[in-house]
């Protein structure tokens, strides 16, 4: 079994190559509806790896992950309704915009740890839920944004699927790029011990805020596409429930594994749409699930894989108890 | 006008604050013993709540059945608490925050829908008890006299629970179950015992707040997602763990949310999070907690 996976592992490009095309060639083989499952997919897998670059790599667990996904989607609603800015360009404000609040929000958050570090940040996505569901004149309140046009290259689900795929590509390699560099493998060393990379000379907190700051740019950037998708932007888009959802695929999927979050977000709106179909309590099920998950499969999906075949893990994982 | 005004908020700031104080002093005190931080405390208020309406709307024609209720709700909250705490969350203990954390969510969703399944969507009222029925004049403003006993019963509440700290053995045994368990336990005292009752205690004062609540506003699915936030900006304020500090924060809090949808109201709900964040930056461990 072992040797098995190092075969796998050791023709991952092939194995890239090979799911590529397969996600190239899938809206031909599949219905519209379920198309538009795929691309929640996608754009929810950019928004649980982005959280996992402080999560699963720097040990930073973040409560506040929607409120920044939020400010990507209303940087771009707005952007469009209000100032009629062509959609390329309010797609890309969208996380750059995501980035600056997550430096003002991360410049303070850094400094704490543990449980505090989680409460700011929980209290920070409030704040910016209140912002968004209380100021009627500029974003619409509960209301919302509705009717968002986009261009009509994209228009139809089939090519909105194209431009997400291709944009959660170039997202995914960059934080592969960013996971893999001297700066991830900094970042992991500050998970493992902070005291011990702060006296080799690693200055703690500018690593911290450098992947708040890259976090937030991704997080940012799943809420900008799906405010495309969708065409609608809500403010429950920045309620802590939301961000609750966004952490549980981070821990479906196994938090120290680079894939980790997108095997998760493939399994749980697939859970979502199964269960939704024969059940209207769904969150009942999704519930028990959660909490069968955190007793026996702490590692995730891609953790338990790993667990099961492979020689050694691939990049220091940890179980942390 | 304007002092009527000013009065009427602030007796209604107090009130709330003395209700979420009952509540928020139980995720304190779990918080303090147990290291755990329960997300799905609010969904045992929510489970007290419904418990209460469902009593008082089955027995409605039984004489005095809110106060009935009133004790039946949080003991069958508490009992609740108590199957959770011995079937998950004693497994937990001691694991990474997140992990207790998403454990919790998934309660949230969990009692979120039995509530549904039970109970359904809508909303519920329950109505005030006698002899807390109708109105009395506080200084000029005609104010209801239940949310005049709610305000009674929160200092109550707090020197009970102070008492039972300070002065029982059980109270000796949880204080020194939070500074070293393994100690307590070498001692032979049954510590998983203690963390059960403990958090027993803290889902009964839930229940107990969610059954006060039900006769003040609707009994309706979705209370648990806002109260438990609620909750966090009390203890935050006062400090993970302490019962004086969730006094003082729910008071705070009360009051800064009340007098604000009066001066501001555009900023009034974001107000507790605007201070739970400075509080926050400022002095992480809160008024009344010590420096880790």
């Amino acid at each position: 079994m072992k040797s098995l996976w190092n075969r796998i592992y050791t023709f991952r490009a092939v194995w890239l190559a090979i799911a590529l095309i397969f996600l190239f060639a899938l809206p031909s083989f599949l219905s519209l509806g379920h198309t538009s499952l795929v691309v929640e997919m996608l754009i929810l897998a950019v928004a649980a790896c982005g959280l996992n670059l402080i999560m699963g790599y720097a040990g930073m667990v973040s409560f506040g992950p929607a409120g920044l996904y939020a400010v990507g989607a209303y940087t771009t609603a707005l952007l469009i309704v209000k100032a009629n800015v062509p959609f390329g360009l309010a797609i890309m404000a969208g996380p750059v915009a995501a980035a600056i609040i997550g430096f003002l929000v991360g410049w303070f958050c850094v400094r704490l740890t543990h449980v505090y570090f989680a409460l700011l940040t929980l209290a920070f996505s409030q704040i910016i839920h209140t912002i968004i569901f209380q100021w009627y004149s500029f974003t619409g309140g509960d209301n919302g944004i509705v009717g968002i046009r986009v261009p009509d290259y994209i228009a139809s689900i089939n090519h909105y699927y194209y431009f997400t795929l291709a944009l959660t590509v170039v997202c995914l390699a960059l934080m592969w790029m960013i996971g893999n560099s001297s700066f991830g493998k900094t970042l992991q060393a500050i998970r493992e011990n902070p005291e011990r990379a702060e006296f080799i000379g690693i200055h703690v907190r500018i690593y911290q805020l450098a992947a708040f700051v890259l976090s937030s740019f991704f997080l940012g950037a799943a809420g900008s596409l799906f405010c495309g998708f969708n065409r609608n932007v809500f403010p429950v888009y920045a309620h802590w429930i939301k961000g609750a959802d966004i952490i549980v695929v981070c821990l479906l999927g196994g938090m120290y594994k680079f894939l980790g979050p997108f095997l998760g977000s493939i399994l749980y709106i697939t859970l979502d749409k199964v269960t939704v179909s024969f059940t209207e309590y769904w969150p009942l099920v999704l519930g028990l699930i959660i909490v069968l998950l955190v007793l026996f499969l702490r590692g995730g999906i891609a953790g338990f894989f790993t667990e099961k075949f492979s020689a050694t893990t691939i990049r220091g994982s940890r179980e942390e108890r | 006008m304007v002092i009527e005004n000013l009065i009427r908020q602030f007796l209604s700031g107090l009130s709330v604050g003395m209700v979420i104080f009952i509540i928020a002093v139980g995720l304190s005190l779990i918080f303090g013993t147990l290291k755990i931080l329960n997300l799905a405390h609010g969904s045992i208020y929510m489970l007290g709540a419904f418990l209460c309406y469902w009593l008082t709307s089955t027995f409605s024609t039984a004489p005095g059945i809110f106060w009935w209720a009133l004790i039946l709700a949080p003991i069958g909250a508490a009992l609740f608490g108590g199957v959770i705490e011995i079937v998950l969350l004693r497994r937990i203990y001691g694991w990474h925050m997140m992990y207790q954390w998403i454990l919790t969510f998934g309660l949230v969703l969990f009692v979120g829908d039995l509530c549904k399944l039970i109970w359904g969507v809508g909303y519920h009222m329950v109505s005030p008890p006698w002899p807390f029925k109708g109105s009395v004049n506080v200084l000029g403003v005609f104010f209801p006299s239940y949310n005049l006993f709610v305000m009674v019963l929160g200092p109550i509440i707090f020197c009970g629970l102070w008492a039972l700290l300070r002065y029982t053995t059980l109270g000796k045994i949880i204080r020194s179950a939070t500074y070293n368990p393994e100690m307590v336990n070498a001692l032979g005292v049954n510590v998983p015992l203690v963390y059960t009752s403990v958090f027993m205690l803290g889902c009964w004062l839930a229940g107990l707040g969610g059954s006060l609540m039900a006769a003040m506003s609707a009994v309706t699915l979705g209370m648990d997602a806002s109260i438990i936030i609620e909750c966090f900006i009390i203890v935050v304020i006062g400090g993970l763990g302490s019962t004086l500090g969730a006094f003082l924060g729910a008071i705070i809090f009360g009051l800064a949310y009340t007098l604000g949808i009066v001066v501001f109201p555009g900023v009034a709900i974001g107000i507790g999070f605007i201070i739970m964040a400075i509080i926050l930056i400022i002095r992480p461990w809160g008024l009344m907690g010590r420096p880790e």
